[in-house]
C-alpha cells in the first residue's frame, strides 16, 4: 500500500508533463495535493495502532525491499503532504508551470520515499533524484549567478554521496544486507571499533547533507538562490533539509547499540546554531538572512536530538515541525514582499503591516515563533529542550535564542516605518499568496497554544508543561527580546565586523577541504573514545 | 579461505587509494571539468569496491543454473552498480550541461573565476 | 593479472591530477574507465562492465563535445582553460597543501578499517532463491527486474529528469537548430567509411543484448545505449540533425510510465502468485523479457536526446 505514495505523485508528475496542461495542471495538481493529503492523514491514523509495514514485490525474509510507516516517518510524512499542499496553492500561478510542477510532484514522491523506505540503498536512489530536482529548481529562472549555485550544490552534493555509497559498502560487507532493521540486528554482536569507519563515512554526508559547521557553504546559496521560485525556497529549508535529519536519526538508531556520538554531535550543533545566527546577522538580503537562519535553527535541532534526554530529544523533533512551519511561511512571505517591493534589501523595506496587513501578520507570528514568544510554537519545543538540560547547556540555549531574537529585530523592523522604496498602488499579493502564507503564519500559533496536544498527535507520546516553568521561560523571553533590541540598535547596526562577514564565501575547493575535516574530526572523536572505555 | 580474503584486501586497499586520489584531485585543481571528472574517479573506486566483496581467485559471474554460492560473484552488488552507473550518467549530463552554459556566458571553466564572476553580474 | 590492471588503473587515475591540456585529460579518461570495466569483468560482474563501458563511452563524447566547441576560447589554443602556474611556489602550494590534509586522512583510513570478514547472508539466498523466485539465468538482471524493481524505476526516473533538465536549459533553448540542417563538419572519409561498417553490427549488438538480458550477460540499459549509439553513427555518417527531438522526449515518457505500470502489475501487486503453476514459467520470463525491452527502448531515447542536445551546439 505504501508503494502507492511514492509511485502515485512521479506519475502524476510525468503525466502532466507529457500532456502539458497548462491552466488545467494545476487545478488537477491542487486537487491531487488536497486528495494526497487526506490519504496520508488516514494512514498516519492507521500508525497510532502499529506499524504498517509494505514487502515490494512480496518475496520471501529480505530479498525484496521494505517499505515501512511507523510513529515518527507518518509524522514526516503528514508534514510533507501539508507542506507540499500549502506550497503548491501559494505557486498556483507559478510561471513555466509545466516544468514546475513536473519537478514539485517527483519532489513530493521522493522525499515521502525517503521517509518510508527502510533500505539503506534505495534512501541513496532517491537522494541521487531529489539532489537533481533541487539542482534544476534553485536555478529554476536561469538568473544572473543561480547557475554557478546550482552547479556548486549539486557537484558537492554529489560528492559527499560517494562517502555515504563507501560506507554502505563497508556495511554491507560486514552484515550482508541493506536493511536498516535486519542491519541493526545484525550489528549487536560486532566489536565497536569496526564500526567506526563505516559510521564515520555515512554521517559526514548527511551531516554535510544537514549543513553542518564546516560544511554549510552550499545551503545559503541553494536557499536563498534569487532565481528560485519562493516555494522551492521555503521547501527546502522547510522540508527538504529534515529529510536528512530524518536519516541522521535512523542512523543514529541503528548504530546506537554500539556508537553513539552523541557529544560530538551536541558540540557541532551548538556551534553550527552560533555561527548560523552571526552571519544571518550580517546579511542584508532577506531571502539570505532567512537562510542562514536555517542553518542555525538546524543546529539548535541537532543540539536537541544529541542532549540524550526523552524531553529534549521530544524538543528536538518537535522543533523540526515547528521550523518547517515558521520558516515556511517566512519564505513564502518573503517572496511577496520580494514581488511587492521590488527588492530585497532589509533596509529598504518599510511599512508592511501597514501596507499588506495579511503578508505583515503572518509575517511576525512567524516572527513571534522562531524567537520563541510565549505562546507560539518555537517557546513550546524551546521549553522541551531546556527541561532536563544541565545549567551550561541551559545557558546556551538562551544565548542562542538570543542570538535568534537580535537578527529578527532586524528582520522585524521591515513591519513598521516608512521608507523611498514603497511599491506603487497597483502592485497586489494574490489572494492564494496571502491565504497560504496565513496558513502556516496561523499553524505557528496553533500548534503552540496547543503545543502539549500537538506534541501528543504527532509523535503518540505523552508530555507535560510545568506552567510554573513555562513562566519562567516566557520571563527570560522577555528580558532577552529587550536586551536583543538594545544590542541590536547601539552594537549590530554599527559593526564593522559584520560588514565584511557579509561577503564572507566559500569556494568549491574550500567546501571539500571542509568535508575531508569533518570527516576527520568524526573519524577520530568516534575513534579514539573506544580507547578510552 | 584464506588466500582470498587476502585477495580482497589488496583490492580494497587499491580502491581507497584510488578514492583519495580523487577526492585529492578535487581539491588540489581548479577546473570545471576535471572536478567532473575526479567525481566519476571516486565513484569508480566506489564501485570497485563494492564489486570486490567476496573476492576469490577464479570465481565466476552469477550466471547460469545451478549456482554454488561459494564460487559465484556477489549479485546484489552488482545490481545495485549498474543502478549507481545510470544515475552517475544523468548527473553528468546536468552538471555538464550547466557547465556549458556557464562557459558560455564567462569564457572560462574555472571554479574561482566563476564564482569571481558569477557574483559580479 | 587482476594486480597489474589495477596499478595501471591508479596510475591513469594519478595522471589526470597535474595534466593541463584539456584534450588529454579526456583521453586518459577514456582509457581509465576502459581498464575500470575491464578489471570489472576480471571481478566477475561482466554486467557492470558493460554498463560501465556504455557509459563512459557516452561521458566521454560529453566531454569531446564540451572541449572542442566552448573550450577553444583561450588564445593559446588549449582547450585547459586552467592557468599556467606564476612560479615553481605556486604549483608546490597549490599541489602540496592538499596533501596535508589528504595523507592523514588516507593514513586514518586505513588505520580504522574494519577487518576482512564477509557476510554472505543476502548474498547465499539470492543464488539459491533467484531462479525459482524470478525464473531468469542471470542473477543479476533477476534482482536488477524484479527483487530490486522499486530501485530500477527511480533510476530510470533520474534519467528522464536530465533529460527534462537538459533541454530546458537556456543554451540549448536559443540554439536549437531547424530539422534537417546539415553539420557543417567535414569529417574524414575513411572515419565514415569505418562507421558505416561498424553500425549495423551495433544495432544488431544491442538488440541482442536486450533481448538475451535474463540468460545471458547484458540487459536492458547496456543494450539501449548500443541501440543509440546506431543513431549516434547514423549522425557520424550522414551529418544531419533531423532526429525529432521532442517526440523522442515523448516517447521516452511514455515508455517510463508503462515500466512503472509493468512494474507494479509485475511484481508489485505479487501477480505472480495468480498465475497457475504450469505458466508461470512463461510468465516470468516474458516479465523479463518485456521489461528488458522497456528499460533498453527508455535508454536508448534517453541517449539519443542527450546526444543531439549536445551536439546541437556543435557547430556554433
Amino acid at each position: 500500500m505504501l508503494t502507492y505514495f511514492i509511485l502515485i505523485p512521479i506519475i502524476i508528475a510525468v503525466f502532466l508533463y507529457m500532456l502539458a496542461c497548462g491552466k488545467k495542471g494545476r487545478a488537477i495538481a491542487i486537487i491531487f495535493q488536497t486528495g494526497f493529503v487526506g490519504a496520508v492523514y488516514y494512514v498516519f491514523t492507521l500508525t497510532r495502532q502499529e506499524e504498517i509495514l509494505t514487502n515490494i514485490g512480496g518475496y520471501d525474509s529480505i530479498l525484496g525491499i521494505y517499505l515501512r510507516e511507523d510513529t515518527m516517518a507518518a509524522a514526516f510524512v503528514l508534514l510533507t503532504a501539508i507542506f507540499f499542499l500549502i506550497a503548491s496553492i501559494y505557486s498556483f500561478r507559478e510561471k513555466d508551470g509545466r516544468l514546475f510542477w513536473f519537478l514539485i510532484f517527483i519532489w513530493q514522491g521522493a522525499s515521502v520515499g525517503i521517509f518510508l523506505t527502510r533500505d539503506l540503498f534505495n534512501a541513496f536512489v532517491l537522494i541521487e533524484v531529489v539532489t537533481v530536482v533541487v539542482a534544476i529548481l534553485i536555478m529554476f529562472n536561469r538568473k544572473n549567478r543561480s547557475i554557478y549555485d546550482g552547479m556548486f550544490y549539486l557537484m558537492l552534493n554529489v560528492l559527499v554521496i560517494k562517502f555515504y555509497l563507501l560506507g554502505l559498502g563497508y556495511l554491507y560487507r560486514m552484515t550482508g544486507t541493506m536493511d536498516i532493521v535486519i542491519a541493526t540486528e545484525a550489528l549487536v554482536g560486532m566489536e565497536r571499533s569496526e564500526l567506526v569507519l563505516p559510521y564515520a563515512l555515512m554521517m559526514t554526508a548527511i551531516a554535510l547533507k544537514c549543513a553542518l559547521l564546516p560544511m554549510f557553504s552550499w545551503l545559503p546559496k541553494a536557499h536563498g538562490s534569487p532565481a528560485a521560485p519562493s516555494a522551492v525556497s521555503a521547501i527546502l529549508s522547510g522540508l527538504h533539509i529534515k529529510c536528512t535529519i530524518y536519516l541522521f536519526l535512523r542512523m543514529q538508531e541503528m548504530f546506537s547499540t554500539l556508537i553513539s556520538a552523541y557529544e560530538f554531535f551536541l558540540v557541532i550543533g551548538v556551534l553550527t546554531g552560533i555561527v548560523g545566527f552571526v552571519l544571518a546577522m550580517a546579511q542584508s538580503d532577506i531571502k539570505l538572512i532567512l537562510a542562514y537562519h536555517t542553518i542555525s535553527q538546524v543546529g539548535l535541532i541537532f543540539a536537541g536530538l544529541s542532549m540524550g534526554s526523552y524531553y529534549s530529544h521530544i524538543g528536538g523533533m518537535y522543533h523540526i515541525v515547528n521550523h518547517a512551519l515558521f520558516k515556511g511561511a517566512l519564505f513564502l512571505s518573503a517572496g511577496s514582499i520580494i514581488k511587492a517591493y521590488g527588492t530585497r534589501d532589509v533596509y529598504q523595506i518599510r511599512g508592511l503591516l501597514r501596507r499588506y496587513p495579511g503578508l505583515g501578520i503572518a509575517t511576525l507570528m512567524a516572527i513571534l515563533g522562531i524567537t520563541g514568544a510565549p505562546l507560539f510554537n518555537g517557546s513550546i519545543s524551546k521549553y522541551f529542550m531546556a527541561t532536563d538540560a544541565s545549567a551550561q547547556m541551559n545557558v546556551i540555549l538562551i544565548f542562542m535564542s538570543l542570538g535568534t531574537i537580535i537578527s529578527f529585530v532586524k528582520y522585524g523592523s521591515m513591519l513598521f516605518g516608512k521608507s523611498d522604496a514603497e511599491p506603487e498602488a497597483g502592485v497586489k499579493v494574490p489572494a492564494e499568496q496571502q491565504i497560504a502564507v496565513f496558513a502556516l503564519g496561523f499553524m505557528c500559533f496553533f500548534t503552540g497554544v496547543f503545543g502539549v496536544q500537538s506534541v501528543q498527535f504527532l509523535f503518540n507520546t505523552s508530555v507535560t508543561i510545568d506552567r510554573l516553568g513555562y513562566l519562567e521561560k516566557a520571563g527570560i523571553f522577555f528580558a532577552s527580546a529587550i536586551a536583543g533590541f538594545f544590542i541590536y540598535k547601539y552594537y549590530i547596526k554599527t559593526s564593522k565586523l559584520l560588514k565584511r562577514l557579509r561577503s564572507f564565501e566559500m569556494g568549491f575547493r574550500s567546501a571539500c577541504v571542509c568535508i575531508g575535516v569533518f570527516f576527520a574530526a568524526l573519524l577520530l572523536t568516534v575513534g579514539l573514545v573506544q580507547y578510552y572505555y | 579461505m584464506n588466500t582470498g580474503i587476502l585477495n580482497t584486501d589488496l583490492i580494497e586497499l587499491i580502491c581507497i587509494l584510488v578514492f583519495f586520489l580523487g577526492f585529492y584531485g578535487l581539491i588540489a585543481t581548479t577546473n570545471v571539468i576535471k572536478s567532473i571528472v575526479f567525481l566519476w574517479v571516486m565513484e569508480m573506486a566506489v564501485i570497485m569496491f563494492f564489486l570486490s566483496i567476496g573476492y576469490n581467485i577464479g570465481i565466476v559471474a552469477p550466471i547460469g543454473t545451478d549456482l554454488v554460492p561459494g564460487q559465484v560473484a556477489d549479485p546484489l552488488p552488482q545490481a545495485l552498480m549498474i543502478t549507481t552507473i545510470v544515475i552517475g550518467l544523468a548527473v553528468t549530463a546536468v552538471n555538464i550541461t550547466m557547465l556549458i552554459t556557464l562557459v558560455r556566458k564567462h569564457k572560462s571553466a574555472n571554479w574561482d573565476i566563476l564564482r569571481k564572476k558569477s557574483s559580479e553580474s | 593479472m587482476i594486480y597489474a590492471i589495477l596499478v595501471l588503473w591508479i596510475f591513469l587515475a594519478a595522471i589526470i591530477i597535474p595534466e593541463r591540456r584539456g584534450i588529454r585529460i579526456i583521453i586518459y579518461f577514456a582509457i581509465f574507465s576502459l581498464v575500470t570495466a575491464l578489471s570489472f569483468f576480471l571481478l566477475g560482474s561482466p554486467d557492470v562492465a558493460m554498463a560501465e563501458a556504455a557509459i563512459s563511452t557516452f561521458s566521454t563524447i560529453f566531454f569531446v563535445i564540451c572541449f572542442e566547441k566552448h573550450f577553444r576560447l583561450k588564445a593559446d589554443g588549449e582547450g585547459d582553460p586552467e592557468k599556467k602556474e606564476v612560479s615553481k611556489a605556486a604549483a608546490a602550494k597549490k599541489y602540496v597543501l592538499p596533501l596535508l590534509l589528504i595523507v592523514p586522512l588516507f593514513a586514518l583510513f586505513i588505520f580504522f578499517r574494519p577487518g576482512p570478514e564477509v557476510s554472505t547472508y543476502l548474498k547465499d539466498l539470492y543464488i539459491t532463491r533467484f531462479a525459482q523466485d524470478v525464473g531468469g539465468v542471470n542473477a543479476v538482471t533477476s534482482i536488477y527486474l524484479a527483487y530490486r524493481v522499486y530501485d530500477t524505476l527511480f533510476e530510470a526516473l533520474v534519467l528522464v529528469i536530465a533529460i527534462v533538465a537538459v533541454s530546458h536549459m537556456s543554451a540549448f533553448k536559443e540554439m536549437t537548430v531547424p530539422d534537417g540542417e546539415h553539420s557543417d563538419i567535414e569529417r574524414d572519409g575513411l572515419a565514415v567509411f569505418t562507421i558505416r561498417i561498424i553500425a549495423p553490427i551495433l544495432l544488431l549488438f544491442g538488440v541482442y543484448l536486450v533481448m538475451n538480458g535474463h540468460i545471458s550477460p547484458g540487459g536492458g540499459f547496456q543494450g539501449g545505449v548500443a541501440v543509440a549509439a546506431f543513431f549516434i553513427c547514423r549522425y557520424m555518417i550522414y551529418n544531419i540533425y533531423d532526429m525529432p527531438v521532442k517526440k523522442i522526449i515523448r516517447l521516452e515518457e511514455v515508455l517510463f510510465m508503462t515500466a512503472v505500470a509493468i512494474a507494479v502489475f509485475g511484481v508489485f501487486l505479487g501477480a505472480g502468485t495468480f498465475v497457475p503453476l504450469e505458466y508461470l514459467r512463461l510468465y516470468q520470463e516474458s516479465y523479463l523479457i518485456l521489461m528488458n525491452i522497456l528499460i533498453g527502448l527508455k535508454v536508448a531515447c534517453a541517449c539519443i536526446v542527450l546526444f543531439y542536445r549536445f551536439v546541437a551546439i556543435e557547430r556554433r
